[in-house]
């Protein structure tokens, strides 16, 4: 009765079993990335942007003739799912690295997999400032930026640019992303000594559909400037049902990290307002380098649309690791891999002229620029209408978490 | 708190109240009717976006696209009942398969809008003439808001009008409570079914069209407007269309107040009232009948 | 003497099945077994109030989350030998919340259960999300330590987590046999009559209720022990939604049947996942297939097919 059940479950777990064959031509990289879903874009972004970055690397060639290769799974951004497919890609495909995430919850469960199976991850989207803090482990890296490195700049700028807003309130959706961007903001004003007031922070549900009841309650509580820490499609909607309540106008919008990401000009189109203070970890118009417009153009060729910033950090990873086994010679040292990447220079897409991005030895953190922007007209990236302009730009070494921020990390949220 | 603010909370409260009630709304018809638990509701709402996401670009017109979305939901939603929903109907267990057909139902929804129209959120421009604001001194009130509040007492006093004063009204509520002595009568009780579940989806790809221009749709979007549609009607009590106004209201007005008053919380006061009304009321505020279904 | 053959062979399966992945399986089969496993308790123990006294709780994760709070923060607070302490006190905590949550819950009826039991878990989620101090928030809570002797690869921990799983499958499986099991399934067909013989519903409902929920509360338990990391996504609404839809595929009126449901989704998330980025189009096909095709969900395929052969060797009997 049962037999069949038994043959049908037993030889499904054959097929799991049966192993996958690896080439010694290639050096196999484990890629997850959510393909559905709210994060879908960055995955698809991503996975269009990689191809790019081998088509280039394995153009120039590695050491011994071999090829990279990257294998990309949905990891539905789940925890559980990531870190099934993670050992899935150490002990079947005999990946050497493990690579991309989105979601931070899946890539914090996906660092202790890269911690037990000593194997190198290299996170390129992710930003939970945890997994170069207090969630370090020497086998992770990541080569975008976290929320830190956002936040420090963003302070930076309301010291300089924003001398008359004192009143700050804070909407960001109800989860680490959200809560770990404004205790960041605070603790960079309070270090560069800021006088502000907090008059508000709301905290809608991740992917809250309507945000009507918060609107009006930010406006009644009249801040100077309003910090936003939502991204994608939540940007988007809190963007266009503020706008109808005149928000704009009655004080500033400062948004840091994920606000002036490509897919947000993109879907606001015309109905962008313009004077919106946003950043974003790369930008498509800057810097106008070389670099920067051909991987622009590349991607465009291939995909048809221009990219999200989730795009060049899955660029950038490629290259790293590329260069990383060109020092080494080989890919099977992980040990010299990790020596060769501690403060190796990689030069990117958002370098601007004269810097090339580098590996913190102590933090395995990227350490790269950042430029924070204005909303202006600018159709030159259609389908958007505006596009960030008047940018200011901060030094990278002025934007690292400092140690004792690290050491707050660490006996706050344990380990 | 001024009067000032109480307003602009309220009739922000109002217009949550209402889209929520639109979605919801249809999900408490399918239920009241036809008994069937639809899971999927969800998706009619982000196929209802996309349908007039696909309409407008090409006509460049926001009415025909709520017209799109309505239409193309209702024929789907049709569609599916008589393909698949019908065909489980009077089984030994159908609850539990409504609830396992409905959840394919979104699981394929979501890949098939994926592969269509790409994993990039969508959304719309409000129409020219509902774009502006109204301002009374302090209080702001968009137009398009202002529009959503209304076509939601439209639509509740066009669904009383039709239930109660029509007979086709009259023969939805026999059907809703006596199933077979309807069909003995002689009416066509199953293309009765399959009208209703064609509206009640329609109802959610109009609500998905008029949340369009405010919010972003992606696949997956179905399941994010699903469980506080679900708490609507059930705080509503299940199958009744006045509950799920009621409840709509209330929902939308706690959680306006919620957002002054606990805005670290404010998130969690659904379910919190959901559990309160369940508790001294265990059929939901407005219930009728006694629980009519086993699942 | 041939019903108790046909009532052992399932579980003549399960140990083919379960313990041949020790030796045979690859790291990989090895992790995914292991989830198969504690998820089939899961669903067996919730099957306990579905499938057999008709009670459809749509906040089962609640307690799966409970357990694997529980045993993440104690082994993660006291050290690794507190582990197992812990997989001890998830099921008892998770008796009294059940306790609770089931006079307040299952005075209610059908749908209206189904729905407060759902708000009872989405407040927990959300309560766990946002007292991050406490729970990690939605980062989750990382690098679970365990004893060492089951740390040493997944395999020592399977063989671990099969033994207690198996134990605890045994123990549902006698109480299913037993009168209480009886008293159970005519609760689910006929309530009125259990009453009229005097034996009290609400008591033995609640009784499956705590059962049910504290059998969850060691497969959550034993989850923090395979990723050694934990989420709130165990919390959260889809958790509860999958393992219903898992123990419908897999055939809600078979013992086992749920067991089945989870071990084909999980291989189907498996082996389509690697192909094509739109399994969920695929699993959706699959499940209308089986509502539509076969009413018994899996076990009701193989029992179909079963019968196919039985008469095919009908005929083959018949010269």
């Amino acid at each position: 009765m049962k037999r069949k059940v038994v043959a049908f479950v037993s030889s499904m777990l054959l097929c799991l079993t049966s192993a996958v064959s690896f080439a010694a031509e290639t050096i196999k990289i484990g890629a997850l990335y959510p393909m559905s879903g709210r994060g879908g874009l960055y995955g698809q972004d991503s996975e269009a942007a990689i191809k790019i970055a081998l088509a280039e690397v394995n153009a120039k060639g590695l050491p011994g003739g071999k090829k990279l290769d990257v294998i990309v799974t949905d990891d539905q951004s789940k925890p559980a799912l990531a870190v099934t497919l993670a050992k899935r890609y150490i002990t079947e495909d005999k990946v050497k690295f493990l690579y991309g995430v989105v979601s931070s919850g899946a890539a914090l469960a996906v660092t202790e997999v890269s911690k037990e199976y000593k194997t190198i991850f290299v996170g390129t989207d992710h930003a939970a400032t945890d997994l170069t803090a207090n969630a370090f482990q020497k086998y992770y890296f990541r080569v975008s930026n976290n929320t830190y490195q956002s936040m420090a700049a963003g302070a930076l700028y309301m010291k300089d640019e924003m001398k008359g807003a004192k009143k700050i309130a804070y909407i960001g959706p109800d989860y680490a992303y959200g809560r770990d961007q404004i205790a960041e903001l605070k603790y960079s004003l309070g270090k560069l000594g800021v006088q502000y007031e907090m008059v508000g922070e709301f905290w809608p549900k991740l992917y809250e559909p309507d945000y009507t009841s918060y609107i009006t309650a930010i406006i009644k509580a009249q801040p100077d400037v309003l910090v936003s820490g939502f991204w994608g499609g939540d940007t988007v909607a809190f963007i266009k049902q503020a706008k109808a309540y005149g928000l704009f106008k009655k004080m500033k919008y400062f948004h840091p990290d994920g606000g002036g990401n490509y897919e947000v000009f993109s879907t606001l189109g015309a109905e962008c307002p313009e004077g919106l203070i946003m950043s974003a970890r790369h930008h498509n118009n800057w810097p106008e380098t070389k670099e920067n417009k051909d991987f622009v153009a590349k991607f465009k060729k291939a995909t048809g649309r221009y990219p999200s910033y989730a795009a060049e950090g899955a660029y950038a990873g490629i290259l790293a690791i590329a260069e990383a086994i060109k020092k080494v010679g080989n890919a099977d040292d992980t040990e010299a891999l990790i020596k060769a990447m501690e403060g190796m220079k990689v030069r990117l897409p958002e370098d601007p002229k004269g810097f090339a991005s580098y590996i913190d030895p102590k933090t395995h953190q990227m350490v790269q620029a950042q430029a924070i922007g204005v909303t202006v007209k600018n159709d030159k990236f259609a389908p958007a209408k505006y596009m960030l302009g008047k940018f200011k730009v901060y030094p990278a070494d002025k934007i690292m978490p400092t140690q004792e921020y690290i050491d707050i990390l660490i006996k706050t949220k344990k380990k | 708190m001024t009067f000032e603010i109480f307003i602009s909370q309220f009739f922000g409260g109002l217009s949550v109240a209402m889209l929520l009630f639109l979605v919801a709304s249809g999900l408490t018809l399918i239920f009241g009717v036809a008994k069937v638990f639809n899971f999927a509701h969800g998706s009619f709402y982000m196929l209802g976006a996309y349908f007039s996401y696909q309409a407008i670009s090409m006509f460049e017109n926001f009415w025909i696209g709520a017209v799109a979305a309505a239409l193309g939901a209702g024929l789907v939603g049709m569609l599916l009942e008589i393909c698949f929903i019908r065909r489980i109907a009077g089984r030994e267990e159908e609850g539990a398969f409504q609830i396992l057909l409905t959840y394919a139902f979104i699981l394929i929804l979501d890949d098939a809008v994926k592969y269509i129209w790409g994993p990039a959120y969508k959304t719309i421009s409000k129409p020219d003439s509902l774009a502006g604001s109204l301002d009374f001194g302090q209080v702001t009130i968009p137009t398009f808001n202002l529009f959503i509040i209304v076509l939601g007492l439209v639509i509740v006093v066009a669904a009383w009008y039709v239930l109660s004063r029509t007979k086709t009204g009259k023969i939805i509520q026999a059907a809703s409570t006596d199933t077979q002595m309807v069909g003995m009568l002689g009416v066509n009780v199953s293309l009765v079914m399959s009208l209703v579940f064609g509206v009640a989806t329609a109802m959610g790809g109009l609500a998905g069209a008029m949340a369009a221009p405010l919010r972003t749709v992606a696949p997956g979007s179905g399941v994010e407007v699903i469980i506080d549609s679900l708490i609507v009607v059930v705080i509503g009590g299940l199958g009744n269309f006045w509950g799920a106004l009621f409840a709509a209201l209330l929902i939308g007005e706690v959680n306006a107040f919620g957002i002054l008053w606990m805005p670290q919380w404010a998130s969690l006061l659904s379910f919190a009232v959901m559990i309160v009304v369940l508790i001294f009321k265990p059929k939901g505020l407005f219930s009728r009948e006694k629980g009519r279904k086993k699942i | 003497m041939k019903t108790k053959l046909t009532e052992m062979a399932p579980w003549l399966a399960y140990f083919v099945i379960f313990v041949s992945m020790i030796f045979a399986g690859s790291d990989h089969s090895i992790h995914v077994a292991s989830q198969i496993i504690i998820l089939g308790l899961f669903a067996i123990a919730f099957n306990v109030l579905f499938g057999t006294t008709g009670l459809l709780s749509f906040g089962q994760a609640i307690f799966y989350g409970l357990g694997a709070y529980i045993t993440g923060m104690m082994a993660k607070s006291f050290g690794a030998d507190f582990f197992l302490w812990a997989l001890l006190i998830a099921p008892v905590a998770a008796l009294a919340l059940s306790a609770v949550l089931g006079v307040l819950s299952l005075r209610l009826s059908e749908v209206y259960f189904t729905m407060l039991t759902l708000a009872f878990a989405q407040l927990a989620w959300g309560i766990c999300v946002k007292w991050s101090s406490f729970t990690g928030g939605d980062d989750g809570i990382q690098a679970i330590p365990k004893p060492d002797i089951l740390n040493m690869g997944g395999r020592n921990y399977y063989i671990f987590a099969l033994v207690i799983v198996s134990i605890c499958i045994y123990l549902l499986w006698r109480l299913d046999r037993s009168p209480f099991g009886s008293v159970l399934k005519g609760i689910r067909q006929n309530p009125i009559r259990i009453s009229f013989i005097g034996l009290n519903v609400f008591r033995h409902k609640l009784f499956a209720y705590m059962i049910s929920s504290s059998f969850t509360a060691i497969a959550g338990g034993l989850y923090a022990g395979i990723d050694k990391s934990i989420h709130p996504d165990m919390l959260v609404w889809t958790m509860s939604g999958s393992i219903i839809l898992m123990t419908i595929l897999g055939g809600m009126r078979s013992f086992f049947g749920p067991l089945i449901g989870v071990a084909v989704f999980i291989l189907l998330e498996d082996v389509i996942g690697r192909s094509t980025e739109y399994w969920s189009f695929v699993i959706g096909i699959i499940m209308i297939t089986v509502v539509l095709l076969f009413p018994k969900g899996i076990v009701g395929v193989s029992r179909h097919f079963a019968g196919l052969f039985a008469k095919k060797g009908g005929q083959f009997d018949n010269p």
